[in-house]
């Protein structure tokens, strides 16, 4: 069994030529296979992240109440004591930060805007420092800068609103609202900042200010509408939301990002379907090339195969050889193309390819980002590997099987 | 004063007691508008006026008050004919003739405004007296139209009211409030009221036409103008029913 | 030495037909793999853009010139005159059909609370141009004119509760500025293509529309359908034009391909398809560069033999670039022509794209027809053989350089 082996290993470095063919074969197959996958998971997968990274975050806690009111955004349905609750939360392994949402007039003035003119706006306000913990605004900026904490007349709008409504850094606008309770207050508020935020109806729409500087305008008395929670993202949301839940005072209500989600279904859906189509493509290429080269390799052998028989080895040593040879083979392609897979899944994971240059004077109401990303699938890449070896062993054995049933004369003679 | 006005809208119309010549406390003068209270009955019909970006919106109705807590507006113009609005027990109702059940407004949903105008459905719950939620004190006196009349800032005591502070001009002998300047406790503008023309009914003097304006937008304004006024007048002991509403 | 190399080619091939088989499989399945992936993609960016058209915004939509500048405050003054505007597109050079439809956003007054919704008032008859309402309605029927009754998203039921027979007040803001609500019955539930449809929407018969929101013989939009062979724009600019003319009316008429809030979203998704399609092509021409090179390293002592008798350089290139091109039709033709009998059979038993809605526990199932696009398949086909041809060239010239003697020595 030793020698066998050991030919076979040495059998791989002898035709080197012929092993690299073969095994770059099969890692191009397996590297496109778990890109395609990637980007097809990542694209499925998109829409929620966009939610998740940039309006729901994984759950949210209200106040009893503020639910079924809140398309009025009502500020006395509001998070008395958040400082507690937020140390509640954070034992659950999530990060939270706690904002202010509240509806609006916003006031332009001819001297910044050419003309005067007003708006229903939707506000939020948030913890300068703790809100990148949850939300991923931090690689955002595009002009100006972020809030800083306690600033009072900072504001920081969404890059298609800014374009929107023609704002630049250093208009200003007033904000004429209820406070808690419903008395009018009107604060005037500088444009310090714009953000690109890759969910496109958050960008449009998109107004935050400080957060103590609305406790103040507004009255809140240090009460938040809402605390936001960020989770890992395998976790289960239901049994966190139960956790939680269950550690929470009276008069408080958590939510997971699906709940909140239902307002926020995407106007025109992704067809899902078809990926699976789509992978089953891939993996028929990448097997035809596999198979394809590992069929060649092996007749090219045919000849020494009749040698290794005229010399007496036994059928099923030589079918062993070739098979741990085939393997190794395969091997060899499996490790390079789930490495290169991986490593340009890396790329496309955490940074993504940005597509967005082709839309930047579109205007679209959709949960699709502009960078394009990947998703990591173990399951994928185990699969992946499992197959490149399997295929090549098994594809390895038919003609040798054949050749076997020749005679020898035969064989030895094979061009 | 906004709150007055609307109770007029609904109808109600001030009644006026004779006012001592001696020097007058801001307490007094507001306790004299508020005793503006109710008539027992009103019926009055009007219209409201409403500019804004798009143009202007005129609205005519017919209201029904008694007390200070029920009222009937019924909308006449052609575009909200058959429209109703009950005020009745702190609740608010609307009937719309093509619909099959009524309307209640409740919490943050009364923050909306009625046709487009600058009132709200709030303002027109209101049921607390001005001293209730005001510090009032009295800040010298000015000349309206002619008219002299108290200057009266008013504080607000809670949060709880729309406009923090109040600054009203008050007629020295009809108690009629003329002017009315309604801002944020930052002394911010938010709303000019202006009492244009009255009426005089029943020995009391009461605004017949009055303008209100957004200070805070340009082109915003809402007249409201009575054409008829008749007070302390029988009225239908189920006028203000939800069953009425339906009829 | 004169010889024929098409002829010389042409045996080598059935020579040794192993390889040739071999080779030409490669290229075949990688020609069909490409061209189904390219019927898969263009079948779902027809269905995308169809839904766009039907639901949306028709070919050409007509609307008030000022409406754009407003948009945020839903502007339903400034209305079109719904029979002069129709009358006047349709008979425009290239107007297939037409429909007026009126937008508007409505609350749902069920048990004292407001559920916003979005209504929408269509004349049912014209509809069947751009939906076919009987097709989707899944439970009960179409509205009729005249009635009180309206067509409800499933979702939409489904989250608030209500089944067929139910009756549901509407809220709204008018045209004039005010307010009105009317009762609805709900004669109909349907699943819409478009998940965000069967969520948010409610389809009334559009006179009823017209009397609620006080906007009679007026519509908010004109939507259009162009006949083929038109462009859109330009029977767009015919239109604008036409209706300026003869309404001295000035519009925003467009194409719907230049109202970009919608089409965008069309162009996301045709350039993930097109780096879906890079990336099959790159696996496939590795498949096919793969299985030429080992090929021609096969025959390292044929290149010899060759040489030695004199066939060397150029001749020798050309010989098996010949070789190539040979396999290469073949291959691509069975291929491509594999390809074209899958979609075939798929668009007679389609494609089943059901799709689950985050946050809902319905799923919407919808089958697509893929459809046979000959332009696809010449394209692919060209593309395979010139690939497959070209991937012969490095290793036939690096074969025709090899010496003599070391080709030799490969045994």
């Amino acid at each position: 069994m030793k020698f066998i082996l050991q030919l076979a290993v040495k059998n791989l470095s002898r035709y080197k030529r012929r092993t690299i063919i073969t095994a770059v074969a099969i890692a191009v197959g397996l590297m496109m296979y778990i890109i395609v996958d990637s980007i097809l998971r990542g694209a499925s997968l998109e829409s929620m992240r966009n939610l998740r990274w940039y309006e729901t975050a994984s759950l949210r806690v209200y106040a009893e109440g503020y639910w079924e009111d809140r398309a009025f955004l009502p500020l006395e349905n509001s998070i008395e004591d958040p400082a507690s609750i937020m140390s509640l939360v954070e034992g659950e392994q999530g990060v939270a930060t706690v904002r202010t949402t509240f509806a609006a007039e916003m006031i332009l003035y001819s001297d910044d805007f050419g003309e005067n003119g007003n708006m229903n706006v939707k506000v939020t306000a948030i913890d300068p420092t703790q809100d990148f913990e949850v939300y991923r605004f931090e690689d955002t900026l595009v002009e100006g800068r972020f809030l800083e904490p306690g600033e009072m007349d900072g504001l920081l709008l969404g890059s298609w609103f800014a374009e929107d409504i023609g704002a630049e850094v250093g208009y200003w606008v007033t904000l004429l609202t209820r406070g808690k309770g419903g008395f009018y207050e009107a604060f005037d508020m500088q444009i310090v900042g714009i953000v690109n935020c890759p969910n496109p109806n958050v960008n449009r729409t998109l107004i935050m200010m400080d957060i103590a500087a609305a406790d103040t305008y507004l009255g809140m008395e240090n009460s938040v509408t809402s605390i936001d929670i960020l989770l890992p993202e395998k976790t289960d949301l239901e049994l966190a939301k139960a956790a939680i839940q269950a550690k929470l005072p009276e008069g408080l209500e958590v939510f997971t990002w699906k709940d909140l989600a239902q307002d926020y279904l995407a106007i025109v859906g992704a067809k899902q379907g078809g990926t699976g189509m789509i992978l089953f493509l891939v993996f028929i290429i990448a097997a035809v090339g596999v198979s394809n080269t590992m069929l060649m390799a092996m007749y090219e052998r045919m000849r020494e195969l009749g040698m290794m028989r005229a010399l007496g080895m036994r059928d099923r040593d030589i079918l062993l050889s070739f098979l741990f040879e085939a393997g190794g083979i395969g091997l060899i392609g499996s490790v390079v193309g789930i490495a290169l897979g991986s490593l340009v899944n890396i790329y496309l994971v955490n940074t993504g390819f940005d597509f967005g240059f082709m839309f930047r004077n579109m205007d679209i109401g959709f949960r699709i980002s502009s960078v394009m990303r990947g998703a990591w699938s173990l399951s994928t890449i185990l699969k992946a590997f499992s197959a490149g070896i399997f295929l090549s062993m098994l594809v390895a054995v038919l003609p040798i099987r054949r050749a076997l049933k020749l005679d020898i004369p035969t064989c030895l003679h094979h061009q | 004063m906004s709150k007055r006005i609307i109770i007029v809208l609904l109808g109600l119309t001030i009644l006026f007691l004779p006012v001592s010549l001696f020097a007058i406390t801001a307490q007094e003068i507001v306790r004299e508008m508020d005793a503006q209270a109710t008539f027992e009955t009103s019926y009055a019909t009007g219209s409201i006026k409403t500019v804004d970006r798009f143009g202007t919106k005129e609205s005519t109705f017919k209201a029904w008050s008694r007390g200070t807590t029920d009222s009937l507006i019924e909308f006449t113009s052609i575009a909200e004919r058959g429209q109703k609005i009950l005020r009745t027990k702190g609740s608010l109702y609307l009937f719309y003739p093509d619909a099959e059940e009524l309307i209640r407004m409740q919490g943050a949903a009364l923050r909306q405004s009625v046709l487009g105008s600058d009132l709200s459905y709030e303002d027109m719950t209101e049921e607390k007296t001005t001293l209730d939620d005001y510090d009032v004190t009295l800040d010298g006196s000015e000349t309206v139209r002619g008219r002299d009349c108290h200057i009266l800032i008013l504080t607000a005591k809670t949060r709880q009211v729309a406009y923090p502070v109040q600054k009203i001009w008050v007629d020295k002998e009809t108690f009629l409030t003329w002017k009315g300047e309604y801002a944020t406790n930052h002394g911010r503008l938010l709303k000019k009221m202006e009492v244009l023309d009255t009426l005089v009914i029943d020995g009391r003097t009461l605004p017949k036409e009055t303008r209100i304006e957004d200070a805070m937008k340009s082109n915003s304004a809402t007249w409201m103008m009575l054409d008829t006024l008749e007070v302390n007048i029988p009225l239908e002991s189920n006028l203000f029913t939800l069953e009425n509403l339906t009829w | 030495m004169t010889i024929k190399l098409p002829a010389v080619a042409f045996r080598n091939i059935f020579r040794n037909l192993r390889r040739s088989i071999l080779c030409a499989v490669a290229i075949a399945v990688s020609a069909m793999a490409i061209m189904a992936l390219l019927s898969l993609l263009e079948t779902m960016e027809t269905d995308m853009a169809t839904n766009l058209t039907s639901y949306y915004t028709g070919e050409v939509r007509i609307r008030h010139a000022e409406y754009e500048k407003y948009e945020r405050y839903n502007p339903l003054h400034l209305s079109l005159d719904t029979e002069a505007v129709i009358s006047v597109a349709s008979d425009v050079g290239g107007v297939k059909a037409a429909t007026a439809r009126i937008n508007f956003p409505a609350n749902l007054y069920i048990d004292g609370q407001n559920n916003g919704a979005m209504g929408v008032g269509v004349d049912f008859a014209t509809e069947q141009a751009f939906i076919d309402f009987s097709a989707i309605v899944d439970e009960g029927r179409i509205p009729k004119p005249g009635a009180n009754e309206l067509l409800m998203g499933k979702f939409l039921a489904h989250d608030l509760g209500l089944s067929l027979g139910d009756k549901v007040t509407m809220l709204t803001s008018t045209a004039l500025r005010g307010s009105n609500a009317m009762t609805f019955t709900i004669v109909g539930i349907a699943s819409f293509p478009v998940g965000g449809l069967s969520a948010k929407t409610v389809y009334i018969p559009i006179d009823r529309a017209q009397y609620l929101l006080r906007m009679e013989g007026k519509t908010q939009e004109v939507l259009l359908l162009t006949e083929d062979g038109y462009r859109e724009r330009d029977v767009a600019q015919a239109v604008e034009t036409a209706l300026e003319e003869y309404l001295s009316l000035e519009t925003e008429t467009r194409a719907w391909k230049d109202l970009n809030m919608m089409y965008s979203f069309l162009s996301i998704a045709k350039f993930i398809y097109y780096v879906m399609g890079a990336i099959f092509f790159v696996l496939g021409s590795t498949v096919i560069i793969n299985t030429t090179m080992m090929v021609i390293y096969e025959r390292i002592r044929e290149i010899g033999t060759l040489g030695a008798l004199g066939m060397q350089g150029k001749e020798l290139t050309r010989l098996f670039l010949l070789e190539g091109t040979f396999i290469s039709i073949a291959g691509s033709t069975l291929g491509t022509l594999v390809g074209v009998l899958i979609v075939f059979i798929l668009s007679k038993t389609g494609i089943n794209f059901t799709e689950a809605m985050s946050g809902v526990d319905m799923e919407i199932s919808s089958i697509l027809f893929p459809r046979v696009n000959w332009f696809t398949a010449l394209y692919v086909w060209i593309y395979a053989i010139i690939i497959s041809s070209l991937s012969t060239l490095i290793p036939s010239r690096k074969a025709s350089k090899i010496q003599i003697v070391e080709a030799l020595r490969y045994v």
